[in-house]
């Protein structure tokens, strides 16, 4: 008796220990990140609901919100971004490569070396000759933003036309682990590039079509198990990752993630209301007939998110009314961002400047915007008056879906008020970029909006780069052409991402040069829906400007 | 397409001596039933009611509500029972009817005057409906006259063309014509219509439903260009043109007088449902249809945004259906109803 | 018969190839609708255009583009313009939906409206008959979508009675698709219980005048079997032919508006999310599928009346 209550206390005692040290914040290694840990369980299953379904899940194709949260946990590249909130998010880490690249003098040549020891999601060994690997299938299959590659990389363009069945500007040694890459021209953004999930490592010999619904192993936290892309995936943390040991890329605390794909946004609310889901896709407009009731219900899991964007409406300088700078400065007098945030039912955060929030090169606080924060609409029809543009036909592009019909509906009504003669083109969403961005058109004004490629100036001012303009998908639809913009811009464009922040303030200066000139009205940056069910840990879950949820930091509480 | 209107007896032609009472010719003897008809009337008064009110829109835009059916109100404030409050809410909650001069029926998340919007959104669904209803009406007939009367290698054809146009789903011709001519607009000959004018989609509705009309239009005529007075025309010297313009056409009216309330129906609802797909009424005209789909996004938190123009809707296709009932019962009380009216009815409905 | 067979044979091809040029022709008229420039993306240079267009065949005149795009309707290797999947796969995915919805509402609808039509004809003139007359009014009166989102609103949201749209596979729980079926099916039949109560009641009052009725009477046959034997029976043949053609438009993807405010996934809300999106080769696909339900149906129906009733002759 006496013995085997000693045993069963001992084994007890042991049992108690073991759920101790399991259940007791994160994992053993260091790999957490900053705001993670906490309290939380280790393991389980979360669902994530998609209203939209991803693009692709082809990590060579994806190019959308939807298919970079799966992909850039599933795929990491060379380098990658830091896994935090904020601007801090923004900041380039290491990924399968050592270190940052070292950059020669002149801007054309990175090095790097690829870690050694590494094995892709299915035990195959990841060569250096991989990346070269991964670069020329992304090209090859036509990825939305291979230009990126051929326009940068020697060699990329030839191999894109067929003229070369490799890149030249790609050496890589398997030995060494040594990878070179010599570009055409210096891009300060490069390392930025060579981010994208789309540079996200797959083996040689991966085939070169559309393997959504079959992807190809990869080197990261999670891989997939299932995927349909139209239908739903499913990630399971990759066991071998951790062994790599990568500092920086937590290993994930949930076990499996189901994705399903609704494209019934109000469902997808209702459900993760009801605790019945996990997660909101941040990428899906939370239907707005239902935010009194989760902002009373779920107040405590719901928060809005900025991520790095420009919502403005562009102002063609080349012709009338536009290319009178008072008529630019009175719409800029004149709008009311209260009422585009209304608009967008809250989902908007006020804005004068083109480059957002969260990405170098914000004017601070401190700087005021050049036609005021407040709308006035008496002095800005003054204005209309002396410019002698009033009573110009104006018509006025924009797209089908919400709020952005709305943002043009207003605009237009605005216009009108000040004395213009406006009138509205809302057009079907799939072909309005193309349609505005054609000479044809050639639009006065109308929607726009630039959401980050990834965290550098350069990518919103290539909208204000006089060079960008052409003659069919041109994406200045300002026609900006500035002298002083351009001269700057040859100055800032080539400082590598890796040194934003030494010309941060160059940046802000023509930031707030361009705002001054009124070349286009800006009126704020888009905030995304962070919403889970009260299953998992809310404030440790982080939310990635670039990736929306990280969802290696999600955890059940 | 199917042969089962020989089970059917087509409407008979009223008018045909049917009525022996002396010298009552068939359209004084069909307004006498209609007038007794007291339903029909009450219904069709409805819908002269709101055909009037929408007519009425700028007095009331202009005196009660003091606004226009595109002005956006978003960051404004009206004071109902002393209380001011916000049009729109901060995130985004249009208020809700005010029963007051400004924004009787509510405000839409643009803060516009919903009330104002109804009764511009009548007069262009109205509009639509009935351009597109004379569209229809007089290329079914043109068609179907064409086609019985003269049979063989032209009949063959316009049948086929017909068919053609019956065999697509309705509602899926109906989107991707809006859709495409929406973004391109309309170029015939010298006429050109803009991508979002409302003849676009009145274009659509009455190409849409020709064959519905055309049809029975044919079968008509082909019984009665074996009728001797066509023959008797023929003898007397008259050219076929004559012959279809005063022997052929008159003893089509009344079958044409029936259709048009139903087609009207037909029209209005139809534009509803290509406005609820995005291919009808293009922003920011106002429509029944395209309020009714703005607001079903809204639906539980702002009921009236959909509410109010639904009701609307359906008390004007209810008005004109049973109005156009009555006069078919009238004109003809002992028609059987045919297969072509009915099925076509429920197609554009799915 | 044969030469009928062949007659309807030829006519069908050919309305289908017709149904198919006009798809086709429709979206070419759309300007800046070009594949390629979505396709490339907003950041794409011209190159990536041009050599988009060279893979997917757009440089080619147009009738060579038509052909190429119906081998692979026929050789079922057709891929969609947005996020390239074939669009057989696709179709095939949402058929359950469309079927269940189709099926599930037309039985409701043939036997409410019998139901209905026969009362208000037996009632002729009396409360129930206004009652039912009014009801069917209405129901043909309110668009589908309009009744379809109230009810939602109602019975889903306010209420918890009813799932918020969506669909589930009768295979993975037979108990819950019916659950999320029961709206769909009350909504879609709404509309034909009205429209076919109508025509039953009229083709019964009418037909109950007839001589041979008079005549069944006057034998002494009860009221009961000559309404049954005589009066149903010959009422019911035209409900039988509205019924496989509307039938056949719904499940070719007609019932498009029910899908789209429940969220099914079928055929016709796949259609319509192809046409908004400008992706030609899905709706080339299920128009032409949907075309060929209807004309197949519609020559079966005439076939099988011709075998019930010698007096229709087969042109």
């Amino acid at each position: 008796m006496q013995v085997r209550a000693g045993l069963l206390s001992a084994a007890t005692a042991a049992v108690l220990a073991l759920a101790a040290a399991g259940c007791g914040g994160g994992d053993s290694d260091s790999n957490t990140t900053s705001a993670g840990g906490g309290a939380g369980q280790e393991g389980g299953t979360a669902t994530v609901l998609m209203g939209t379904a991803p693009d692709y899940l082809d990590p060579q194709l994806g190019y959308t919100t939807q298919s970079a949260e799966p992909d850039w946990i599933t795929y990491t590249g060379l380098l990658t971004y830091r896994h935090a909130s904020g601007s801090a998010g923004g900041e380039l880490i290491p990924g399968l490569a050592t270190a940052l690249p070292e950059i020669s003098r002149d801007g054309l040549t990175y090095r790097l070396r690829l870690r050694s020891g590494l094995t892709f999601s299915d035990g195959r060994p990841v060569r250096a000759s991989d990346f070269a690997y991964t670069i020329e299938r992304a090209i090859r299959v036509n990825w939305g933003g291979k230009s990126f590659f051929t326009n940068y990389i020697d060699g990329a363009s030839a191999y894109d036309s067929g003229r070369a069945d490799s890149i030249s500007g790609i050496q890589t040694d398997d030995a060494t682990g040594d990878i070179t890459i010599r570009l055409t021209e210096p891009y300060g953004a490069f390392p930025n590039v060579i981010a994208f999930p789309s540079a996200g490592l797959v083996p040689r010999g991966t085939a070169m079509r559309n393997l959504s619904n079959d992807p190809p192993p990869g080197v990261g936290p999670y891989m997939y198990t299932q995927a349909s892309v139209n239908r739903g995936f499913t990630l399971e943390r990759n066991p071998r990752f951790a062994r790599f040991d990568i500092p920086d890329i937590p290993t994930g605390h949930l076990d499996t993630i189901r994705v399903t794909i609704l494209s019934n946004t109000q469902s997808e609310a209702q459900r993760v209301l009801n605790n019945e889901a996990d997660v909101f896709d941040a990428g899906d407009t939370l239907p707005p007939s239902l935010l009194p009731q989760i902002e009373s219900q779920a107040g405590d899991r719901f928060s809005r998110e900025p991520i790095p964007s420009t919502f403005y409406f562009f102002l063609n300088t080349t012709k009338p009314p536009f290319d009178n700078e008072q008529a630019r400065q009175a719409v800029n007098m004149a709008i009311d961002r209260d009422a585009m945030v209304r608009l967008a039912s809250g989902f908007l955060k006020p804005s004068c400047w083109f480059i957002p929030d969260g990405v170098a090169g914000h004017p601070g606080s401190d700087a005021t915007c050049p036609y005021g924060d407040r709308p006035d609409l008496a002095g800005a029809k003054r204005l209309v008056q002396e410019s002698g543009t009033a009573g110009t036909k104006i018509t006025v592009w924009g797209q089908e879906r919400s709020p952005r019909r709305e943002y043009v509906d207003y605009y237009t009504d605005l216009l009108n008020k000040l004395g213009y003669d406006a009138q509205e083109r809302i057009i079907a969403d799939e072909v309005y970029f193309p349609t505005i961005g054609s000479g044809q058109t050639d639009p006065q004004t109308g929607f726009a909006d630039w959401i980050q490629d990834f965290p550098n100036p350069s990518d919103f001012y290539l909208l204000m780069d006089g060079r960008s303009i052409q003659p069919t998908n041109n994406q200045n639809f300002s026609k900006v052409n500035d002298p002083f913009i351009q001269r700057q811009l040859n100055r800032l464009n080539p400082v590598p991402a890796t040194e934003l922040d030494s010309v941060a303030d160059q940046w802000s200066e023509l930031d707030q040069y361009t705002a001054r000139r009124a070349y286009v009205v800006v009126y704020g940056e888009q905030t995304m829906p962070k919403f889970f069910s009260d299953k998992l840990d809310f404030d440790a879950a982080l939310f990635h400007p670039t990736y929306l949820n990280d969802w290696t930091s999600l955890q059940l509480k | 397409m199917a042969t089962v209107d020989s089970t059917v007896r087509a409407a008979a032609p009223a008018g045909r001596g049917v009525d022996v009472a002396a010298g009552i010719g068939p359209y004084r003897l069909g307004l006498r039933r209609l007038r007794r008809n007291k339903t029909a009337l009450a219904f069709g008064a409805l819908f002269l009611l709101i055909v009037v009110l929408c007519l009425c829109a700028p007095l009331y835009a202009d005196h009660v509500a003091h606004t226009s059916p595109n002005a956006n109100h978003v960051t404004d404030t009206v004071t109902v029972g002393g209380v001011r409050k916000d049009v729109v809410s901060p995130t985004g909650q249009p208020i809700g009817p005010t029963w007051q001069g400004r924004f009787l029926l509510g405000a839409d998340q643009n803060g516009r005057d919903i009330a104002v919007r109804l009764l511009y959104g009548g007069r262009n669904s109205l509009e639509v409906g009935a351009v597109a209803t004379l569209i229809t009406m007089v290329l079914a007939t043109l068609a179907g006259v064409v086609a019985g009367f003269f049979r063989g290698a032209v009949d063959g054809v316009i049948a086929r063309f017909l068919d053609l146009i019956w065999a697509y789903p309705v509602v899926l011709l109906g989107i991707a014509l809006g859709t495409s001519l929406a973004l391109g607009g309309i170029t015939i000959g010298p006429l050109e219509i803009q991508g979002n004018s409302l003849m676009v989609p009145a274009f659509i509705i009455g190409i849409v439903y020709i064959p519905y009309v055309a049809k029975p239009i044919r079968g008509q005529v082909l019984g009665l260009r074996e009728q001797e007075f066509v023959d008797a025309a023929r003898v007397g010297g008259a050219g076929p043109l004559r012959i279809m313009w005063s022997e052929i056409l008159p003893n089509l009216s009344s079958t044409i007088v029936v259709f048009v309330p139903l087609m009207i129906a037909n029209a209005i609802l139809l534009e509803a449902a290509l406005s609820y797909l995005g291919a009808g009424v293009q922003p920011p005209n106002p429509s029944w249809g395209t309020m009714i789909s703005d607001g079903i996004r809204l639906i539980p938190s702002a009921m009236h945004l959909t509410f109010v123009p639904g009701v609307m809707l359906v008390l004007a296709v209810l008005g004109v259906n049973v109005f156009g009932d009555g006069v078919r019962d009238a004109l003809d009380p002992r028609a059987r109803v045919r297969i072509e009216d009915v099925q076509e009815q429920a197609e554009v409905q799915r | 018969m044969t030469r009928f067979v062949v007659r309807r044979l030829c006519s069908m091809a050919l309305v289908l190839f017709a149904i198919s040029v006009l798809t086709f022709l429709i979206f070419q008229a759309i300007p800046n609708g070009d594949p390629a420039q979505r396709m490339a993306g907003r950041l794409s240079s011209p190159e990536t255009v041009a050599a988009i267009r060279r893979t997917w065949g757009f440089d080619d005149p147009l009738w060579q583009q038509y052909l190429t795009t119906m081998k692979k309707i026929f050789t079922g290797e057709v891929i969609s313009y947005t996020q390239q999947v074939n669009v057989l796969d696709e179709i095939r995915k949402g058929l359950p939906a469309t079927l269940s919805l189709a099926i599930g509402a037309g039985i409701l609808w043939l036997v409410l409206g019998v139901l209905f039509g026969l009362l208000s004809a037996v009632r002729a003139g009396g409360l129930t008959d206004r009652g039912l007359t009014v009801l069917a009014m209405v129901g043909v009166s309110t668009p589908v979508f309009l009744l379809g989102a109230v009810a939602l609103y109602f019975l889903a949201f306010k209420v918890q009675l009813f799932p918020n749209g969506g669909y589930v596979p009768l295979t993975q729980n037979p108990a819950d698709w019916a659950y999320h079926m029961i709206l769909p099916w009350l909504v879609l039949s709404v509309l034909y219980v009205g429209i076919y109560s109508r025509v039953l009641r009229s083709n019964m009052l009418d037909t109950m005048s007839d001589d041979f009725v008079r005549t069944a009477r006057a034998k002494g046959i009860s009221e009961r079997r000559v309404l049954v034997r005589h009066v149903l029976r010959n009422s019911l043949i035209p409900i039988v032919s509205l019924w496989s053609l509307d039938f056949a438009a719904v499940i070719g993807g007609g019932a498009i508006l029910t899908e789209s405010v429940f969220n099914l996934q079928g055929v016709g809300q796949y259609a319509a999310e192809s046409i908004q999106q400008l992706d030609v080769p899905p709706v080339m696909v299920i128009v032409m599928l949907g075309a060929f339900f209807v004309v197949v149906l519609s020559a079966v129906t005439d076939v099988l009346f011709a075998l019930l009733d010698p007096r229709i002759r087969l042109t």
